[in-house]
């Protein structure tokens, strides 16, 4: 049984994504001592350290779409199934910080797939659901973090996927959100649906939550820990207010935040 | 500018509540558990609620966290999920100590 790290990472013209994934594996193997594969493009391959990764797989990037008016290679995260060298695979997000050795109980205590439902943001509000739109919507699930074996319905799921990806524009019809950038969290949201029958099936969901940095907190590398700084408005003053963290795994928003944390 | 120096250059102050909300986040996930084929939470209620079957004996089925019966063996879960609770509790109330000297 082999398990380990899968990693999507294409370089746009704004943020060096290989390089948030060498600091991703880099933390994989210290922490979780597990092997790291990553999955990129011709272009973007050039910046990899080589020597770092257990293997390096080289697709096409999709490149047909946009965030906040730029380029967002995001696409084709459903050939994870088919990519991963793994039978027990995780699969992250280069911007996720593993900071603790708990995503490797995930390993113990899936069945076959699992991913993230709830999320809480540190000391920016505290949420635990994001809707796919605003009235009678599904909760949105989290391609932040995956993990799966190789089976016959995981296998349907990113299968799914692919078939969401490639009819986004109708199921942002039905479900009643954006088409302006393709989300993965939202085309697996509905993948998990469709194959799991339109039913809620409880052991999909990480029993923990997927804790954010939100784009307005900014977060700060301390020796051991890490400080989170966030300006809180108040009557039209800002109020400066910070926690400090250690042992707990985070995903940071703002790629320009995860890139100075990195430096 | 190290990050120490920007904390004082700003004046911020450390958030007392966001500091819990974060410990709550942290070693809530620390309580579960993957025992005997289900997945347990390690907090009070849990506990509580096997140690009030004592008249059922030891061996009996509980729902887990994902809703699946299971057949457990109700004294060994007892002491699988006290001895967790004791460590994790001792943990957070480390880091809350100190946590809460910082201003």
């Amino acid at each position: 049984m082999t398990r380990g790290v899968l990693l999507f990472a294409f370089n746009s013209t704004e943020y060096n994504y290989v390089k948030m994934a060498e600091f991703t594996t880099r933390k994989a193997k210290h922490l979780l001592n597990l092997p790291c594969t990553l999955v990129t493009d011709k272009s973007s391959v050039i910046d990899a350290s080589t020597e770092l990764f257990d293997q390096i797989l080289i697709i096409d990037s999709d490149s047909d779409n946009q965030i906040d008016g730029r380029t967002w290679l995001n696409k084709g995260r459903y050939r994870a199934y088919e990519l991963s060298p793994y039978d027990e695979t995780l699969l992250l997000d280069v911007d996720y910080v593993i900071n603790s050795d708990k995503l490797n109980l995930l390993f113990d205590i899936m069945d076959d797939f699992m991913c993230h439902e709830t999320i809480s943001y540190l000391i920016h509000g505290h949420n635990r659901h994001e809707y796919l739109s605003e009235k009678l919507s599904l909760p949105t699930l989290w391609a932040t973090v995956i993990v799966f074996k190789k089976t016959n319905r995981v296998k349907q799921i990113f299968e799914c996927l692919k078939m969401v990806q490639e009819n986004y524009e109708h199921y942002a019809n039905i479900h009643k959100f954006s088409t302006d950038s393709y989300r993965n969290d939202y085309a697996l949201t509905i993948a998990c649906r469709i194959v799991n029958g339109h039913t809620y099936i409880k052991s999909d969901i990480i029993p923990w939550n997927l804790l954010h940095i939100h784009p307005k907190t900014k977060i700060y590398n301390s020796n051991t820990e890490y400080i989170v700084l966030n300006d809180n408005w108040q009557r039209g003053k800002i109020k400066k207010e910070y926690v400090t963290i250690k042992d707990i795994d985070f995903h940071v928003i703002d790629k320009t935040n995860f890139m100075e944390l990195i430096k | 500018m190290d990050v120490q120096t920007l904390l004082a250059e700003s004046k911020a102050r450390f958030n007392h509540n966001s500091a819990k909300l974060y410990l709550t986040e942290k070693y809530n996930a620390k309580l579960i558990v993957a025992d005997q084929g289900g997945l347990w939470r390690a907090d009070a209620q849990t506990i509580s609620f096997l140690l009030s079957l004592q008249t059922l004996g030891a061996e009996m089925i509980l729902l887990d966290t994902f809703n699946t019966p299971v057949k457990v063996d109700r004294i060994e879960l007892i002491k699988k999920l006290s001895d967790v609770y004791a460590q994790v509790m001792q943990e957070w109330h480390s880091e809350w100590q100190e946590l809460e000297t910082k201003r």
